[in-house]
């Protein structure tokens, strides 16, 4: 038996013999007092391996997604620059147990959040039972008054989503948001996989890893079973906004994927409440629209009425029942910052469940008792308005000056509604190659659900990775990088 | 089974394919020319490439002088010209873009690596040591995407439109290729005057065609400029030549009718059996050779016509006669297919 130094050259740096996850949770590590044989089998491995072999084979790697066009593309005014999401070579492993609990707690999610869809746009009995204020729904911009009392096949709202899971420093998961709207990164799931299986075949050897390759066909068939009653087969098409999306190589994807065609909105009419598209042979009818495009840009008859992406007229063969669009509109009422905090709450209430997946804690400050706990602990707080996004207005209490925290207590105190409040929450971290060294970084997870009549969780999702050194944002527009996401069978070995 | 192919998808194919033809007829001329001038004192002999596309305006925009090096910068790199290489290339990338969800992956990676290498050309790959060498890259490029499609694209209705595309543009450029050779055969017949002067014309038209070889098998003895012509126009086992692009027209054409059922292909093929007619005819003209220009002009407006025809039938164009390129986001369309065209040959 070959022993890891006789497989080295002398002098060369193994993978990880420098690494060091300090306080945080490693996810290719595991639980320390009761250890996965497959995580240290996969360690070994790793730690196999020349440093300098790993990255040259992950330059090579990243130079094949770009021929590959696995790229979000960067208009400027004369360019159209191509770009790819940096990959890490470096698989995040979940366990076999580990996924049994994602997997109920994402479909336990959803569910209560297509119930709590429906109830919105239809009895409101979870505001007449106070269980949720109603101005927090009805007087959120995402409410659509055009849904009420239109009822979606299924009783599915949402029929693709994507759960932002974090893990703290003792491994557990939180959901840190739902995605109910137009979730983007599926992609990338499928694709890294594709690469890892090319590049690094002898990585993956012997695992039993949960497949993914078939994303596009499982989610054809649920998107085939909310589908308006037809005679022939339901045809499916996938709305983009165009070649101009950052996201376009996403939407390509899926349509090749399920093998429907990419439309934009110039490809579709609408006529006597029905929907075609253009084709070479005439119009065509279509009955289900994966559509990525937010609400505002669909229909332009109902909405934003200078879009020019969307289809006049859409909405009245969707409320004429002609045709499903994946996701309905609307569904924006159920992935809002202030509605998250009731996630929790909505799941007890329509399911009489306890969440399987807890939410980050969160104080919601128009509660009495929420508020003044915030306000006595905010040097310890995260504070949150639930308006905005994009990270404005956020106070984080252990990196704030007194001054800050002051001001923060001021607007708190003024407007104590518009307001959330959580723990600082330390992500787990998963070992990445950072130039010519191996480092732990920031990880978090977003699997992706796809719910017809039931809701199926492709296993794994997208692993996103904060590449600078220290930092927990994953997002790619701040240095975020993507990792292959192994879910590893039961039967492993 | 019913269609699903998008008007704006064959309308993609179709461009995609044109594109790819004319840089690869663009790259043939240039290399061409740089070898027919190769031995001859000046560069005089650069100028009719303007000519043959009509560009002496927008030419004149950046520079003065047809020297060989602007020549090939305009025709090249210059992206202001909407008909150089590279301007050309990328417009084909971008309807390949369009087309990504329909087209294989291979032929996507095969232009996104094309396209890199075209991007890095710059002007010592055109100097006359390596000017050749570049010219055979992109021919190669070109051909290696036409035959990445031929071997991975999916035989439905996108695969006609792309052969249409091809074949259009490939008849339009011989059409012009002899159009402008003719019309300086007439001006520098006075500067030529040995016959060896004249069958290096020949040469150089014949092999800018990819035909010279296949011409001395069909002719053994000599250049006779009708020989010349009529083997450029009428051969129909000369790929280049317009009747073979006319007989492919007519196939893709035919399939759409007959093979996809397409409704609206009647019409188109109806238009196509009468161009295949007048060429027949036209080809009974022992006079052909004196008329050569009112005769690339009729083919060239014919081609333009079809160009409508397939817009009005397939790619939901409006009734009135439109030759455009679809909507793709960059460049700016080249004016050859549309204003180009429709200018002629009167600056030639």
């Amino acid at each position: 038996m070959a022993t890891v130094t006789v497989l080295r050259n002398p002098g060369t740096t193994a993978t990880l013999d420098e690494y060091d996850a300090g306080p945080f949770f490693c996810e290719l590590i595991g639980d320390r007092q009761n250890p996965n044989p497959d995580l240290t089998r996969l360690w070994h491995r790793l730690q196999q391996m020349e440093l300098a072999d790993l990255a040259a084979r992950s330059s090579d790697a990243e130079r094949e997604l770009f021929m590959l066009g696995i790229t979000f593309t960067v208009y400027s005014e004369r360019n159209a620059i191509d770009r790819i999401l940096p990959f890490d070579v470096i698989p995040r492993v979940i366990t076999a147990r580990d996924w049994a609990i994602l997997d109920a707690g994402i479909k336990q999610r959803v569910k209560a959040l297509n119930l709590f869809i429906w109830d919105v746009y239809h009895d409101r009995k979870i505001f007449k039972d106070g269980v949720v204020p109603a101005d927090l729904v009805f007087q959120n911009s995402n409410f659509r008054p055009e849904m009420v009392d239109y009822d979606p096949p299924a009783g599915t709202y949402v029929h693709i989503s994507g759960t932002d899971i974090i893990r703290d420093e003792h491994g557990r998961f939180f959901v840190l948001e739902d995605n109910s709207r137009t979730p983007s990164g599926v992609s990338y799931v499928v694709e890294n996989r594709h690469l890892i299986q090319r590049a690094f075949p002898d990585l993956m050897e012997g695992f039993a890893v949960e497949p993914v390759s078939d994303y596009g066909y499982r989610l054809a068939n649920k998107l085939t079973e909310v589908a308006p009653p037809v005679l022939t087969d339901a045809q499916i098409v996938l709305l983009s906004p165009g070649v101009f999306n950052s996201a376009y190589f996403e939407h390509i994807f899926l349509a090749r994927e399920m093998g429907v065609p990419l439309v934009e909105g110039r490809d579709l009419f609408v006529e006597k409440d029905r929907v075609f598209m253009k084709t070479v042979a005439g119009p065509t009818p279509v009955h289900v629209i994966y559509r990525r495009l937010n609400d505002d840009f669909l229909d332009p008859e109902c909405f934003n009425k200078d879009s020019m992406l969307g289809v006049p007229g859409l909405m009245r063969a969707v409320r004429k029942g002609n045709v499903t669009l994946a996701n309905a509109v609307g569904t924006g009422v159920a992935d809002d910052k202030a509605v998250y905090a009731y996630v929790p709450r909505i799941i007890r209430y329509y399911l009489g469940e306890d969440p399987i997946l807890p939410n980050v804690e969160t104080h919601i400050c128009r509660e009495p008792q929420a508020l003044a706990y915030t306000l006595d602990n905010l040097d310890k707080l995260v504070v949150k308005p639930v308006g905005e996004s994009g990270g404005y207005g956020i106070c984080v209490g252990p990196k704030a000056t007194r001054n800050e925290l002051d001001e923060c207590a001021e607007r708190l105190k003024k407007d104590p509604s518009n307001y959330i409040a959580q723990p600082m929450i330390s992500l787990s971290v998963c070992p990445t190659l950072v130039g010519d060294a191996v480092e732990p970084r920031h990880v978090d997870l977003r699997p992706f659900a796809v719910t017809g009549k039931e809701t199926w969780v492709l296993p794994g999702g997208l692993t996103r990775v904060a590449l600078p050194k220290g930092s927990i944002v994953v997002n790619s527009s701040q240095g975020g990088g993507t990792k292959d996401t192994w879910v590893l069978r039961g039967d492993s070995r | 089974l019913t269609a699903t192919l998008l008007s704006r998808h064959a309308e993609c194919a179709f461009w995609l394919a044109r594109y790819l033809e004319r840089a690869e007829s663009m790259a043939r001329i240039l290399e061409a020319q740089a070898s027919f001038q190769r031995g001859r004192p000046g560069d005089d002999g650069w100028a009719w490439i303007i000519a043959l596309y009509s560009d002496w305006e927008n030419f004149n925009k950046k520079y003065t002088e047809a020297s060989a090096a602007n020549v090939i910068a305009y025709y090249v790199t210059w992206l202001d010209n909407p008909g150089s290489i590279q301007a050309t290339i990328r417009a084909a990338r971008e309807n390949a873009r369009a087309l990504r969800p329909l087209i294989s992956t291979d032929m996507w990676a095969q232009i996104n690596d094309f396209y890199s290498r075209i991007l890095a050309l710059g002007e010592s790959d055109f100097s006359e040591n390596r000017l050749s060498r570049s010219c055979d890259m992109i021919k190669r490029g070109c051909y290696a995407e036409i035959g990445v499609a031929e071997n991975t694209l999916y035989r439905d209705e996108s695969w006609p439109f792309f052969r249409l595309g091809l074949f259009i543009e490939r008849a339009d450029q011989t059409s012009r290729l002899l159009d402008v050779q003719f019309a300086q055969r007439a001006t520098r017949g006075t500067q030529d005057k040995t016959s060896e002067q004249q069958a290096s014309l020949w040469n150089a038209l014949l092999r800018s065609a990819s035909a010279y070889h296949s011409y001395r098998r069909a002719h053994l003895s000599g250049f006779n400029p009708n020989d010349v012509a009529r083997f450029l126009i009428f051969d129909t086992r000369l790929p280049r030549s317009i009747a073979f692009c006319t007989g492919e027209i007519q196939r893709m054409v035919g399939k759409l009718r007959s093979e996809f059922r397409l409704r609206n292909a009647q019409r188109a093929y109806e238009h196509v059996e009468r161009l295949q007619a007048d060429l027949r005819a036209r080809g009974e003209n022992e006079k052909l050779l004196d008329e050569l220009h009112g005769f690339n002009d009729w083919v060239q407006r014919e081609l333009i016509a079809l160009t409508s025809e397939l817009g009005r039938s397939f790619f939901g164009h409006q009734p009135e006669p439109k030759d455009e390129a679809p909507e793709i986001p960059l460049p700016p369309r080249p004016g050859m297919a549309a204003s180009g065209q429709t200018q002629s040959q009167t600056q030639g």
